[in-house]
């Protein structure tokens, strides 16, 4: 079992690794296509990308695996659609991005949740209460973003509808997308976490988060 | 002193909301709108629970709950009864007090649930966050409702894109406002009074047999 946690370790360490190598190379179609603003969204894609590794290097914090994995498929799949226009191109991209945005959202929200459990005396749950925080809060965020596109306030506003029911059912589609992506993530968390998985996944990142955030706030208190 | 001159104003307010509700009725008959006859009497039963609850199963409901029930079902089936939603902004009020009666059985449940069963700890300000983003996903959980009844009837219960988002706002709002005014009902005490009944039923009835089974 371990064996297969080193090698999956590995190999899903550098497709992380070869999706910023795509991305790279989205900043350099940019550049030649000179969309600027897109130049910008890259870099600040390639940024959040190498964030865990530079946050790695500077205060010593590992961010769990997945986590990093997922930031990466995520700001690959926006950064493909609005750069090569496959949110009008391809039917239900746009979707497909939207529901791994929820599951990197549904993730965090978990990930978070167990540490502050594990660390912090304001919060213990159980398991299930646990998946269905992460549930709702997945739900929640996805209305956030929701509220976003509707005040324009990315200055973007991609809906792929034009009449008022057309545009209802791409909202409904997304909210769905992101109840979906937090459920999956709860009954996998769940499960995760049944058998100590979820634990060593979350290990380094929690000790790192208790010792710079949690302690330091409680000592403060 | 005070404490009991509130509680009999929250009974009479709750009364007088049960007579309006019957006065609604006898309009429903008066001009035989049959729709809202059976409404209008399937919303006095809902109000009515707290009391049926209360009398046979001892269990006795927040009264504050009790009353945010009944003022929303009134303002639902006055709207419908009397055309009141035509009046601008009454849907958004009628969305508001139903969100804001959700807000506070969610902030009722997790207060008692932190108070009384092991699987829950919870800071004031966590169970305040957790509150809003409850009601946040009730109202998605309700326009699913909506979307799905449209889509398999043919329905308008959901009215376009500006209408669904409006009417998550009012939830977010609503999950808000009761989150602070939970907040600062817990900082003085007051939160415990309101739910200190239900809450040693609920541990009675339901905590404390689950965690025998479990424990056999």
């Amino acid at each position: 079992m371990n064996k297969i946690n080193i090698f999956c370790r590995k190999k899903c360490f550098s497709f992380s690794i070869l999706l910023r190598v795509v991305m790279i190379i989205s900043l350099i179609l940019a550049i030649w296509k000179k969309d600027w603003v897109w130049v910008i969204g890259t870099f600040i894609g390639i940024f959040i990308s190498f964030l865990p590794s530079i946050l790695k290097q500077d205060i010593k914090i590992t961010l769990p695996w997945l986590l990093d994995f997922l930031i990466a498929v995520v700001l690959i799949l926006h950064v493909g659609g609005r750069l090569l226009d496959y949110y009008y191109t391809i039917p239900y991209y746009q979707l497909v991005t939207r529901f791994f945005i929820s599951i990197l959202v549904a993730f965090i929200a978990l990930a978070i949740i167990y540490i502050l459990d594990e660390h912090w005396d304001g919060l213990k749950m159980d398991k299930y209460a646990m998946a269905f925080l992460t549930v709702i809060f997945t739900m929640a965020v996805g209305v956030f973003l929701e509220f976003i596109k509707w005040f324009n306030l990315s200055g973007y506003y991609f809906i792929g509808a034009v009449t008022e029911a057309a545009k209802n059912n791409v909202l409904m589609m997304n909210l769905s997308a992101d109840t979906i992506a937090g459920l999956i993530i709860a009954i996998i968390g769940v499960n995760l976490i049944k058998t100590g998985k979820f634990d060593k996944m979350t290990d380094d990142f929690s000790d790192q988060v208790d010792r710079l955030v949690i302690d330091r706030l409680e000592k403060k208190k | 002193m005070q404490k009991n001159s509130l509680k009999t104003w929250g009974v009479i307010v709750s009364y007088l909301l049960k007579i309006i509700m019957i006065i609604l009725l006898g309009i429903s008959i008066w001009t035989f709108h049959v729709v809202w006859i059976f409404g209008t009497l399937l919303a006095i039963f809902v109000s009515f629970i707290p009391t049926i609850l209360k009398r046979n199963y001892q269990i006795t409901l927040p009264l504050v709950l009790e009353i945010l029930i009944i003022i929303a079902l009134m303002l639902h089936v006055g709207g419908g009864l009397l055309g009141a939603y035509s009046i601008p902004y009454y849907d958004s009020l009628t969305h508001f007090v139903s969100s804001f009666l959700v807000a506070f059985l969610a902030f009722v449940i997790i207060y008692i649930l932190d108070e009384y069963w092991d699987g829950l700890m919870m800071d004031k300000y966590a169970m305040a966050f957790m509150v809003v983003v409850t009601t946040i996903a009730m109202g998605v959980i309700w326009e699913y409702n909506e979307w799905i009844t449209d889509i398999l009837f043919g329905t308008s219960e959901q009215w376009g894109y500006t209408d669904t988002l409006k009417d998550l706002f009012i939830d977010t709002i609503a999950g808000i406002i009761m989150a602070i005014i939970g907040v600062s009902l817990i900082k003085k005490g007051r939160f415990d009074e309101i739910t200190d009944d239900l809450g040693r039923q609920i541990d009675e009835k339901i905590i404390k047999k689950r965690m025998k089974k479990q424990d056999e």
